[in-house]
């Protein structure tokens, strides 16, 4: 009988080393890995006739956030497989068509941003996103009981010989609030699905308002309409000669 | 002590363990015009999220609607992240619109308007606010050995909800009133070996007068 409780005691003493040990193994390892995942709307807005081709770099594909600042816990945030579902299914909303471009087949010599002007005639724009910053916070590092996230994107568009027509930064905000039985990588997911809906609304209603974009746009239309009405009266020459006169020649709609 | 008396102190501690703290709920209401609603016809409620250092809580938002779904008097309500998903991007937190103006701007729009017509809706109730701690004291410290996990101490703190609800009348698209719900309560902890959570249930409660008050506007 001495013998067993003995073994018992030895054992309950085991048992609650193991505990107290995988506690402390478990507070001394403060990083934590969040591959952010979620699904996103169908933008509800009027399709711009154009047919666009999207080049996704590398890069931008698999952008990983890695905390380096000692003083924070080591988040580890990948993001890239979201933000390019989230551009497909936007842009995929905007436009009359849309083809994913392989940046790598794309670029010149010349320029490492242009795409080949060889490759594709039929698409009319180039639209290029890049991640220039990306930032942050958890609660326990503010006064709000919030997860927040910004992102800083950069926006390039070219027309379909190549040539940069826009270039511009937009930010992407998300937040949400902490809950009871949520976890930090929950509330982050959600603090980072919000912020690229808010770069897929801010892109989906402001890209014909960027101002490079809307002049380039307003040339378009009146070319085509100019192209339409004189194609079938006029020289080859002529057609120049009033392209030079509406200040709209662009010798690659020739 | 026999088995009775037993059964008697579990379901004593069972009791204490799950007890509520105290809270104290006012609701205000202000109606400018009358509001009726169809047995067909239905609202959406819609949290505010453009606050910059809070954010309505979407699980307040979902609680509200099936406060509202509840009882003879229930109404239909279409869940928060179905219209907004369908309607995306016109109402994010950065897009929706704060004005009945911006609403009339946003419905003269056809694909727009079609969607919520598809839905039905007569109301949009527009809820803005959150629950926050604004006190907390006392302390309780745990302890962990050989021999097992002890927690002493006490602690207590208050929590305070304030909500606001703004009602859009869809179908005229005039402003139809407001309702306020503010919730206060004290939450408590002693530990003496165990800690006994006493909490105060203030956005449940906020939630609850918010959703009753609700359904009776619309009666």
């Amino acid at each position: 009988m001495i013998y067993l409780n003995q073994i018992f005691i030895m054992v309950t003493r085991l048992v609650m080393f193991g505990l107290v040990l995988s506690l402390l193994l478990s507070l001394m390892s403060c990083k934590s890995t969040l591959e952010v995942e979620g699904n996103f709307p169908t933008p509800v807005i009027n399709i711009i006739p154009l047919n666009v081709g999207i080049i996704y770099e590398e890069q931008f594909r698999s952008y990983r956030y890695i905390e380096k600042n000692e003083e924070r816990n080591g988040w580890e945030i990948g993001i890239g497989k979201s933000q390019v579902k989230l551009f497909n299914t936007v842009l995929g909303a905007m436009f009359k068509s849309v083809v994913v471009t392989e940046s790598e087949k794309m670029i010149t010599n010349i320029s490492a941003d242009v795409p080949n002007t060889s490759m594709d005639t039929s698409i009319d724009l180039y639209f290029k996103p890049k991640v220039e910053e990306f930032q942050y916070n958890v609660p326990d590092e503010t006064d709000i009981n919030m997860f927040e996230v910004w992102i800083k994107y950069n926006m390039k568009v070219y027309d379909g010989q190549g040539q940069l027509i826009a270039d511009w930064i937009q930010t992407a905000y998300g937040k949400t609030p902490t809950a009871f039985f949520k976890s930090q990588e929950r509330a982050l997911n959600e603090a980072m699905i919000i912020a690229l809906r808010d770069i897929g609304a801010a892109l989906s209603l402001r890209f014909i308002h960027i101002p490079e974009i809307n002049i380039w746009l307003k040339q378009k239309q009146s070319l085509s309409q100019i192209r339409k009405h004189y194609k079938n009266h006029m020289s080859q020459a002529e057609l120049i000669t009033v392209l030079l006169a509406n200040n709209s020649l662009n010798l690659g709609y020739l | 002590m026999d088995f009775k008396q037993t059964t008697q102190l579990i379901y004593f501690l069972l009791y204490v363990y799950f007890i509520p703290g105290c809270t104290t709920v006012i609701v205000d209401e202000v109606k400018h015009q009358a509001s009726t609603l169809n047995i067909k016809e239905s609202i959406v409620v819609i949290g505010r999220r453009s606050g910059s250092d809070y954010e309505t809580e979407p699980e307040l938002i979902s609680c509200i609607g099936s406060v509202l779904g509840q009882g003879e008097n229930g109404i239909n309500v279409i869940p928060e992240n179905d219209f907004v998903d369908r309607l995306y991007p016109w109402f994010e937190a950065r897009t929706a619109p704060t004005h009945i103006k911006g609403l009339h701007r946003l419905i003269s729009y056809d694909k727009i308007a079609e969607i919520i017509d598809d839905y039905n809706v007569h109301y949009i109730v527009w809820v803005d606010g959150n629950t926050e701690k604004t006190r907390g004291s006392g302390s309780i410290s745990c302890g962990i050995s050989t021999t097992g996990v002890a927690c002493f101490g006490f602690g207590t703190w208050d929590n305070s909800a304030e909500y606001e609800a703004s009602i859009w009348n869809y179908r005229t698209r005039t402003f139809v009133g407001k309702i306020s719900s503010v919730a206060e309560g004290t939450s408590y902890m002693p530990a003496f070996v165990v800690p006994i959570p006493l909490i105060a249930p203030v956005q449940a409660d906020a939630c609850k007068a918010m959703g009753k008050q609700l359904q009776n506007f619309f009666k």
